[in-house]
């Protein structure tokens, strides 16, 4: 019965090990293949960040922990001169009439809180496999926000504040690297856009297949998030950054 | 009992490489984008930036309080604050687009295909310059300002059709926005890279007379 069993099963034992060793093959590749690309992602970050990149961490990060202090002296500056001037317009009809202006323009330029309903647009990088397909087109970019504001002010927009940073006259969406700046102030995805203003016109410039085309497809195709929705009660902050109004006379 | 021990082979490594692949894609989450993920050069472009912001702020600080100081003397010493009311009337006036105004500056003319993405990002990079006040042809950028394209090709700024060769003009620091829109990889040097054919050029300007806003806004 042994020596039949050996004599029978002999060629089925060295399939069985052969069909063992190919299943092992191949998420033995893909195991080399993957330690090696973890390794090398390692090496090459902590070699930038040793050599280079730490001191200029600690003060890019230093540089915004003061321009938020900054921030907050201005505002505390501009409230203490506002309430100089409020109280002194009481004194003449002159004053009265100053003042009012100011505060109107104060609020079409975008220095006082506003509250009211419009819609929220949130804008992220891509996540999962899709995201793998092209980089490039699976992030936001300082043009995808200079686009979606473009459009809010399109649709009748009276105020828009991303991340909490109020969009005025002097607003600029920069980037640098991969890191977008709003104001000046660094920011990272995802992206908050609220807008105040008339919520059906808002709505139906966002859906208008022919605007922002570029922003659905990478939606549609790499997974870039992109959503729009109504909103009610939304408070936006004032522009808290400086005027710098230094070469411009009016006439 | 081999084949137990090559199902138990096959599932420790296929854990392991579950780990991996997960601990990987963590990684590169590049798609997470940190500051620890800039290069030098980026982060030095970043501080850069961070110190003009900050460095604005600071002088602006120092102007408040100046003026705070002399508004207060002055209704304690009974004139009233008009002076000061006054000064910020007309500084909010030019920043919101609500006056006529002049100053020095740089032009950019661009004679030759352009759009309206284009355009607004010029007008973002200007801002970024430190630009104060911004007008295309003879139509005033205000702080609500959409740019679109008419199916003559026409570009539009708030409704308003401007037609090339455009004429973007911008009151501000001529040194500073010239550099910013001239350098090495800046946006001009993009824009000949993109709109071949396409001709742009900068010009510092000692005086510009920007037109306000046409409607004003409420």
């Amino acid at each position: 019965m042994c020596d039949t069993f050996h004599v029978t099963t002999a060629p089925s034992t060295e399939r069985t090990r052969l069909t063992h060793s190919l299943v092992l093959l191949l998420p033995a590749v893909l195991f080399g293949l993957l330690v090696s690309v973890q390794w090398r992602t390692q090496a090459e970050r902590n070699e930038l960040t040793v050599r280079y990149n730490t001191p200029l961490l600690d003060a890019a990060k230093s540089l915004q922990n003061e321009q938020n202090a900054l921030k907050v002296t201005l505002a505390e500056l501009r409230a203490q001169l506002d309430q100089i001037q409020t109280s002194a317009s009481t004194q003449s009809d002159a004053a009265k009439d100053l003042q009012s202006r100011i505060d109107g323009l104060k609020t079409v330029a975008g220095l006082n809180e506003r509250t009211g309903d419009g819609v929220e647009i949130i804008l992220d990088d891509a996540r999962g496999a899709a995201a793998a397909k092209d980089v490039e087109k699976s992030i936001c970019h300082n043009t995808d926000l200079t686009d979606i504001v473009n459009q809010a002010w399109r649709g009748g927009a009276e105020a828009i504040a991303i991340n909490e940073e109020r969009i005025v006259g002097s607003s600029s969406i920069y980037c640098v690297g991969s890191t977008i700046m709003v104001n000046g102030t660094l920011m990272s995805p995802p992206f908050k856009v609220l807008v105040i203003g008339p919520q059906n016109e808002l709505l139906a410039t966002y859906d208008d297949p022919t605007q922002l085309r570029d922003i659905k497809q990478r939606r549609d195709i790499y997974g870039l998030g992109f959503r729009v929705s109504r909103a009610t009660g939304l408070h936006l902050p004032p522009y808290r950054g400086a005027l710098n109004v230094r070469f411009a006379t009016p006439r | 009992m081999r084949s137990n021990a090559g199902v138990i082979s096959v599932t420790i490594v296929a854990l392991f490489l579950g780990l991996l692949a997960v601990t990987q894609i963590a990684a590169q989450d590049v798609y997470s984008r940190s500051l620890q993920l800039e290069t030098p050069a980026s982060l030095t472009t970043l501080i850069a930036n961070l110190s003009e912001r900050n460095n604005a702020i600071k002088d602006e600080i120092l102007d408040l309080r100046h003026r705070t100081e002399t508004a207060r003397e002055a209704i304690a010493g009974g004139k009233g604050s008009l002076t000061e009311a006054e000064r910020q009337l007309s500084q909010l006036r030019v920043f919101a687009g609500m006056s006529a105004t002049s100053g020095a500056g740089i032009m950019v003319r661009v004679e030759g295909t352009f759009d309206e993405r284009a355009l607004s990002d010029l007008v973002n990079e200007l801002r970024n310059a430190g630009a104060e006040a911004i007008a295309v042809n003879t139509v005033r950028v205000g702080p609500r300002s959409w740019f679109g394209a008419t199916a003559d090709r026409a570009l539009t700024v708030d409704s308003v059709a401007v037609r090339g060769p455009w004429q973007v003009r911008a009151v501000g620091s001529p040194e500073v926005m010239y550099v910013a829109m001239t350098r090495t990889g800046g946006i001009i040097g993009q824009f000949e890279l993109i709109y071949k054919g396409t001709r742009f050029d900068v010009s510092r300007e000692s005086a510009l007379d920007l037109p306000a806003l046409a409607t004003p806004l409420r």
